[in-house]
């Protein structure tokens, strides 16, 4: 008789939202009481404010065009890490070497910073990335034709 | 490491992302591919009305521009389907589920009935929501362990993942089209076009088994 019930409330999709923010709000109750988590302390892509770098915050150490030492979960796999991270187009070494702001989300492009641990060790996520905003732009794309016709 | 998936056969590395074929995830690999070849070359089946009170049936055309569209987004999910079988990294799972979740609304989003289109819309809004809870278990991951290797993970030396980022994990991935929100998937395979909308059906299944194994190993 209960399984009727709840099938029967749940047969409408219009309650479907309000129950799943209703166990997402629980859940986040939950998470807030087990806080404190611990924190590991040995991160595998640690990202640290140094305060007088104009790359900040993807300044993963080394002078520009030299090599630099960057931690890696399978170094075996990444031959060329190392290398990626020291690359800076003009522009953004002009900008580097002139103001505070390279590391700001607007100014940092990719070629600005090409970020080790994005674009080279975490190269899938990078595609999948995109994948989904590529996919999301030609479902609203497709919808936005349909109209017209 | 934690085998519950058998003992990995093969590795394919694409940085620190590694990819890994157990017998376990090889077996759903191998069905996200079948059934995505199998959509590649099948027509849509169109679907009949049968009208009540008369000796009268409609069949539903869809047009080939559709068809498609609607071809496009199921092959695409079938890839996503794919990738989050074999995926042996907590964010790039999360992302090929988000990517899933997605694409199951773009299978229907073309559909005509205004009934479907509904359901997709609810679906769709719920599969948006779904995405906080399964970025904040992979963030949850990161911070309390240091990784996001599954094969690091699954290692007993590895520091352990709270319970509150696995329940995360699972509500996310629920929020992508598992019951008991699914309801809103179920009004979905009412469009036409029987092997796209079966995708729908395919793909929450398989990342529902993934899923599973997922929690299990962290």
């Amino acid at each position: 008789m209960i399984i009727q019930k709840i099938s029967r409330v749940l047969s409408n999709y219009d309650n479907i939202l309000p129950l799943f923010a209703g166990a997402c709000a629980i859940l986040a109750v939950l998470a807030l009481l087990s806080l404190p988590l611990p924190y590991f302390e040995d991160q595998l892509y640690p990202k640290q404010i140094v305060p007088g770098s104009t790359l900040n915050p993807y300044d993963r150490g080394g002078p520009p065009f030299t090599r630099a030492d960057i931690r890696l979960q399978y170094p075996e796999n990444s031959p060329t890490a190392g290398y990626v991270t020291a690359y800076l187009t003009p522009f953004s070494l002009f900008l580097s070497r002139t103001t505070m702001y390279m590391g700001t989300t607007i100014v940092a492009h990719p070629g600005g910073i090409l970020d080790e641990i994005l674009y080279n060790t975490r190269g899938l996520d990078t595609v999948v990335e995109p994948t989904i905003l590529f996919v999301s732009f030609a479902i609203a794309a497709y919808i936005f034709h349909r109209r017209e016709d | 490491m934690n085998e519950i998936g058998g003992v990995p056969l093969f590795f394919l590395e694409f940085g620190d992302i590694v990819t890994y074929f157990s017998p376990f995830t090889l077996t759903l690999f191998l069905l996200a591919l079948v059934f995505t070849v199998f959509v590649v070359v099948s027509r849509p089946e169109r679907q009949i009305d049968i009208a009540f009170g008369a000796d009268a049936f409609f069949a539903k055309e869809i047009s080939l521009p559709e068809l498609r569209f609607r071809r496009f987004m199921a092959i695409a999910c079938g890839l996503a389907c794919m990738g989050a079988m074999v995926t042996g990294d907590v964010f790039d799972f999360t992302l090929f589920v988000s990517l899933v979740g997605i694409c199951n609304v773009g299978i229907v989003a073309a559909v005509r009935t205004y009934h479907v289109r509904d359901a997709a819309y609810q679906y769709g809004l719920v599969a948006l929501a779904g995405t906080v809870p399964l970025f904040s278990a992979a963030a949850m991951v990161a911070a309390t362990t240091g990784t996001l290797s599954m094969l690091e993970l699954a290692s007993p030396a590895a520091p352990p993942v709270p319970l509150i980022a696995r329940a995360l994990l699972v509500l996310g991935v629920m929020g992508e089209g598992m019951a008991p929100f699914y309801a809103a998937k179920a009004e979905m395979f009412r469009a036409p076009g029987a092997p796209y909308v079966i995708m729908c059906s395919l793909s929450s299944l398989l990342i529902f088994l993934r899923v599973t194994e997922v929690v299990l190993l962290l």
